[in-house]
C-alpha cells in the first residue's frame, strides 16, 4: 500500500525483537509495543523501545496488559518514564473471551481493556491519515 | 534425561522449565539448564541474574576437513565439560545454566558464540548431564538445531484455541525431527477439562497438568525464582511431579 487512501495496515509482530530489527529503515507511523508488568516483560520491551527510538521507526505507545493494581502501573510508568502508556486491566472476560477463542472485542466491548483499545484507535486515527 | 520445552509464547516455558530443572537436581541429577531464546527469560525462572553474555567466539577455532570445508570445533584444550564449567552460571540447587546470548538489537557477528554453542550441546554426553532445554515460542526454532540435543520434546499449552494450535504444529514438526517423543503439559488448568481439551487440541499425550498459579503471576512480577519466593504452590507441586513421572520413565527404558 502506497498511501493512506489505501487503509490503514495493522501489523501483530512476534514476540521480541526479531521483526523490528528486520524493519530496517522502513518506518511505521506508530510503534505499539505491549507488555506485562513482569520483570521479564518490561525488560523485552524496554528493549523494544530502545530499538524503535534508534532506528527511528515512528512513535511509540505502550500498551500495558494485564494491570492488575497500581503498584503494576507504577512499574510500567518506571520502565518507559515519558512514554504515553495505555492501560489494559487485568480482566476475567478477556481471559474467558481467550479460552473460548473469541475476540475480546466481540465478547466483552464494554470492558475498560476493550474500550481503552478504542479510545487508542481513535487518537492514532489522525496520525495514520497524515502519510502518504 | 534430556527435555526441550516448546510451546506458543507465553504459553509457560520458561517458568516451568525453571521449576524442572531445579526439581530434577534436587532429585541428585547433574543439570543444565540450556537457554536459546534470544531474550531474557529462564535466568529469571532458575533465580540467576540475568545477563547478556552468551559464549565468547574464542571458545571455538576453525579448520578445514579432509574435504578442504572449513569446519568449526572446541578451541584445543577445551572439552564440552570445561567449557560447561567455564562458560554457565550456577543457579540455586546446583543446575549450571548456558546460554545462547542475549540480543538488544541489530545483530553484530555472533555465529561463533552461536557455533560453540551448538558445539557444546551435540557434544554432550548423556551420561554425565541430565539437560533442560528452554526454546524461543512458535516454530521457528522448535526443532531445528537448538533442539536437536532432546530425547523428549515437552510441548506447553494453555487451554485456549491459540495456544492449542500452536502446540498441535509443533507436534507435526516433531514428527520430522530426531525427537523420538513428543508430549504435551498443559499449563494454567483449572480443571481435567482444560486437561482434556489441551489433549484433543494438541492430539498429543498430556504428560503433566500445571493448575493455573497465582503466586507464579507474583513471582513473574517481582522478577524471582518461584520456587524461591514459595516452594509450596500448586505448580511447583504439579511439576515436581512431572519430573517423577518422567524419571520413573527413564529408569525403565
Amino acid at each position: 500500500m502506497d498511501s493512506a487512501a489505501d487503509g490503514v495496515v495493522i501489523a501483530d509482530f512476534e514476540a521480541g525483537l526479531g521483526t523490528v530489527i528486520r524493519m530496517g529503515d522502513e518506518p511505521v507511523d506508530v510503534v505499539v509495543l505491549v507488555t506485562e508488568p513482569t520483570v521479564k516483560s518490561l525488560e523485552v520491551a524496554r528493549r523494544a523501545a530502545d530499538l524503535v527510538h534508534r532506528q527511528q521507526l515512528g512513535r511509540l505507545v505502550v500498551t500495558a496488559n494485564r494491570l492488575r493494581d497500581d503498584e503494576d502501573l507504577s512499574r510500567v510508568r518506571a520502565a518507559f518514564p515519558g512514554i504515553e502508556v495505555v492501560i489494559i486491566p487485568d480482566e476475567p472476560a478477556i481471559v474467558a473471551a481467550e479460552r473460548r477463542g473469541v475476540a475480546p472485542f466481540d465478547a466483552a466491548p464494554d470492558s475498560p481493556g476493550v474500550r481503552a483499545l478504542v479510545a487508542l484507535a481513535d487518537s492514532l486515527g489522525p496520525a495514520c491519515s497524515g502519510r502518504g | 534425561m534430556r527435555v526441550a520445552f516448546v510451546g506458543k509464547g507465553g504459553a509457560g516455558k520458561s517458568s516451568i522449565a525453571g521449576v524442572f530443572a531445579r526439581m530434577l537436581a534436587r532429585q541428585g541429577a547433574r543439570v543444565l539448564a540450556l537457554d536459546s531464546d534470544p531474550m531474557p527469560g529462564l535466568a529469571y525462572s532458575l533465580g540467576v541474574p540475568s545477563q547478556d553474555a552468551g559464549i565468547p567466539a574464542d571458545a571455538v577455532e576453525e579448520y578445514e576437513d579432509d574435504d578442504g570445508r572449513r569446519r568449526y570445533r572446541l578451541r584445543s584444550g577445551l572439552d564440552p565439560s570445561a567449557a560447561i564449567e567455564r562458560y554457565s552460571t550456577v543457579s540455586p540447587d546446583g543446575v549450571r545454566f548456558l546460554q545462547l546470548g542475549k540480543a538488544r538489537g541489530v545483530k553484530g557477528e555472533n555465529s561463533l558464540s552461536h557455533q560453540a554453542y551448538q558445539l557444546i550441546v551435540d557434544s554432550l554426553s548423556s551420561d554425565d548431564w541430565s539437560v533442560v532445554g528452554d526454546l524461543p515460542g512458535g516454530t521457528r526454532q522448535a526443532f531445528f538445531g537448538w533442539g536437536r540435543f532432546a530425547q523428549t520434546v515437552l510441548v506447553v499449552a494453555e487451554p485456549t484455541p491459540a495456544s492449542v494450535l500452536t502446540a498441535r504444529r509443533l507436534a507435526r514438526l516433531a514428527l520430522h525431527s530426531s525427537a523420538p517423543r513428543v508430549l504435551a503439559v498443559a499449563n494454567k488448568t483449572r480443571g481435567e477439562a482444560d486437561v482434556r481439551y489441551v489433549e484433543r487440541g494438541t492430539g498429543l499425550p498430556v504428560a503433566g497438568s500445571v493448575p493455573y498459579d497465582e503466586t507464579q503471576r507474583d513471582a513473574d512480577r517481582r522478577g524471582v525464582a518461584l520456587l524461591d519466593l514459595d516452594a509450596d504452590t500448586p505448580l511447583v507441586a504439579a511439576v515436581a511431579s512431572l519430573v517423577s513421572s518422567l524419571s520413573a520413565e527413564e529408569a525403565l527404558r
